[in-house]
């Protein structure tokens, strides 16, 4: 098994999963930084401009069409929604789905049972009409969206943590505690809670590219924070003003390849970890994997994984 | 196939709906003391016994009279009769109505978008399986972690600007009178397909290879099985082997998938719906959403929730037929 520190690492040596991890270094400093380094402050009013200029060094995306925003300072500003909201919704998930799943998967009985017939519900439920009435009946905010999101997203985390846990519970290391008289919860946290911790931080950093694709829709429908600058209502703005039939193209590809960089860096450093718990699950040739591993010292590691019990 | 199983599967499936019912009938009545005040709200030069008159036409109207458990039970005993309620709009029509007009629009996209996807996804999928390791197998891996970050609607609204603005080959807007001149004849099929061709293609792209990437994991896992091996040591050639042996195994977790996928069908492209302006149960939704039509939108929540139940019970039963093990619960998927 592996600490928090040695699978960061890990992701470190993984070429794609080191892009991952300096891309959201770079976006988390931009969203920390935001006012320092967007020319403009979009929720200034008195900063806005002209409604639709084009590139220049003044404006270097322009304005929009619709407000007069300066375009790059939008960007800039959206990072922060769709890294909070990410963030904080993978976060809280991987949170919830752990302790519900080890639950389900140790305690068993009862408590499994009713945490399964839920996480029935919730897959059967469609999650997008569903956070859109919750958004109606509680009004348009990111707090009601992070809230549905984590309500209605752990199902998944849960029964991949359950399923994880009912193999841990064989193991002799459980039976040796259970058999010394460790009580369950100190058998929960101390032992199954590290023992599948790996998996829920890998699965967190996907949760987060997920979250992030999730909340740039609701904000394109216009069900996020009405007032917020978020790259989803940018697009949105960017198509209902007719930023397509101007020909203004930019408006739309700005905030796209903003989303798409942030979800890719995070879906990178989620695959990378998998490679790096899970060398089997990659879709290369193991020789190969072996060999890059040897070149870099790491046959120890390697083989010190395969002795482990799964 | 167990009777047992089978009744098992359909009364949890009932248990999960009546769930799903509850759960949509009772979110909107959230922090509601009066959901006929929420539709019509006082209105200013109204006297109090105007008003209390109104309101209580209303709650007969729509079935808001008695009390919230009451009204539950009504609105249960009319989905037995296949009842989903009436719509807050104008002329008052009927949920249903107003779903089966929508739904057959939603289909079009979703399910030749899912075919479609399937076809190309199997193809582009044994191929890159056959080249493992080689460009084409790097290719598609680094396409398919490229194109899971790009949300599907921002390559429709791509789409949009350089299919339809600048080159000017498709609509970039549904043709509003697509839906009212339409008529089974080629042109109106023609004209459909013309005017889904942009909304089908943007899910496409991000569909097809993420079909292909699972169904290369599939190959690729089913070709170190060992009948493979004795199948090759018989001397069947490269062809026999994958078409008899490699495909016929590997697209079995394709189907279970699709399977799942079905619920997706016709929930999946509000987005993509509302972009092209199609006359879809999507845009239905949104327009529910800005008028505050609750009841159309229980209605469509508990119609997408039910297709879902039913199209996972048949997967599952289809499933059992197919792998016996299931039903005795050796095989968990």
């Amino acid at each position: 098994m592996k600490t928090l520190a040695g699978l960061i690492k890990g992701v470190w040596n993984d070429k794609q999963g080191r892009l991952g991890l300096i891309i959201v270094t770079l976006l988390a400093l931009v969203a920390l930084f935001a006012p320092l380094i967007a020319p403009y402050d979009p929720y200034d009013v008195n900063q806005r401009a002209d409604k639709g200029l084009s590139p220049s060094l003044s404006h270097l995306l322009g304005t929009s069409l619709t407000t007069g925003q300066d375009i790059f300072s939008m960007l800039i500003y959206g990072t922060r929604v769709s890294l909070t909201v990410g963030v904080i919704t993978g976060i809280a998930i991987a949170l919830l789905g752990s302790v519900l799943g080890i639950c389900a998967g140790y305690i068993g009985g009862v408590c499994d049972m009713l945490l399964m017939r839920i996480v029935d519900v919730m897959i059967v439920i469609p999650t997008l009409p569903l956070t859109i009435l919750i958004t109606n009946v509680f009004g348009k905010s990111y707090v009601v969206i992070v809230t549905v999101f984590v309500l209605f997203g752990w199902s998944g985390l849960a029964r991949t943590v359950r399923s994880q846990v009912l193999k841990l519970k064989s193991c002799d290391y459980v039976k040796a505690a259970e058999l010394s008289g460790a009580s369950k919860r100190y058998i929960m946290f101390r032992h199954i809670l590290p023992a599948v911790s790996n998996l829920v931080v890998m699965s967190t950093a996907l949760t987060c590219a997920g979250v992030m694709i999730a909340e740039a829709g609701l904000s394109f429908l216009g069900l996020g924070n009405p007032t917020a600058v978020s790259w989803g209502k940018m697009l949105a703005d960017a198509q209902s003003g007719g930023s397509m039939l101007f020909g203004q193209w930019w408006t739309i590809l700005a905030p796209g390849i903003g989303i798409f960089i942030s979800v890719f860096a995070f879906m990178r450093i989620g695959l990378a970890m998998e490679s790096v718990l899970n060398p089997a699950m990659k879709g290369r040739s193991g020789l190969g994997r072996l060999m890059r591993k040897m070149r870099r010292g790491e046959l120890d590691k390697v083989l010190a994984e395969m002795e482990e019990p799964e | 196939m167990k009777t047992a199983y089978v009744v098992k599967r359909i009364i949890s499936t009932l248990v999960v709906f009546v769930i799903v019912v509850t759960l949509c009938f009772f979110i909107p009545r959230i922090g509601v003391d009066d959901p006929c005040a929420r539709y019509y709200p006082a209105q200013g030069n109204m006297s109090d016994s105007d008003y209390e008159v109104i309101k209580e036409i209303t709650r007969k109207q729509y079935g808001l009279d008695g009390s919230a458990w009451s009204q539950y039970g009504r609105y249960l005993k009319g989905l037995l009769h296949g009842d989903l309620g009436t719509s807050y709009r104008a002329g008052s029509p009927k949920v249903w109505a107003l779903i089966t007009d929508r739904l057959p629009w939603t289909l079009v996209l979703s399910v030749s978008s899912m075919v479609l996807c399937l076809f190309f996804g199997i193809i582009i999928g044994t191929r890159c399986a056959m080249k493992r390791g080689r460009w084409q197998d790097k290719a598609l891996m680094n396409a398919s972690t490229i194109t899971t970050a790009i949300p599907a609607f921002f390559i429709a609204l791509l789409l949009t600007y350089i299919l339809g603005f600048e080159l000017e080959i498709f609509p970039a807007y549904t043709d509003q009178n697509l839906v009212s001149s339409f008529e089974w004849s080629l042109a109106g099929i023609g004209a459909v397909a013309y005017n889904a061709a942009l909304p089908v293609l943007s899910t496409l792209i991000g569909g097809v290879i993420g079909n292909a990437q699972s169904i290369r994991n599939s190959v690729i896992s089913v070709t170190g099985e060992s009948f493979i091996v004795t199948a090759k040591a018989k001397g069947v050639t490269e062809r026999g082997i994958l078409y008899k042996h490699v495909l016929r195994n590997a697209l079995l977790p394709v189907v279970t998938g699709l399977g799942m996928s079905l619920s997706g069908l016709i929930g999946g492209s509000v987005v993509i719906e509302q972009i092209f302006n199609w006359h879809g149960m999507g845009t239905l939704y949104l327009e529910a959403n800005n008028q505050n039509d609750y009841p159309l939108m229980m209605g469509i929540m508990i119609f997408i929730s039910g297709f879902a139940l039913v199209a996972n019970l048949v997967t599952d039963l289809c499933y059992s037929l197919l792998d016996p093990r299931v039903t005795l619960g050796e095989v968990s998927r």
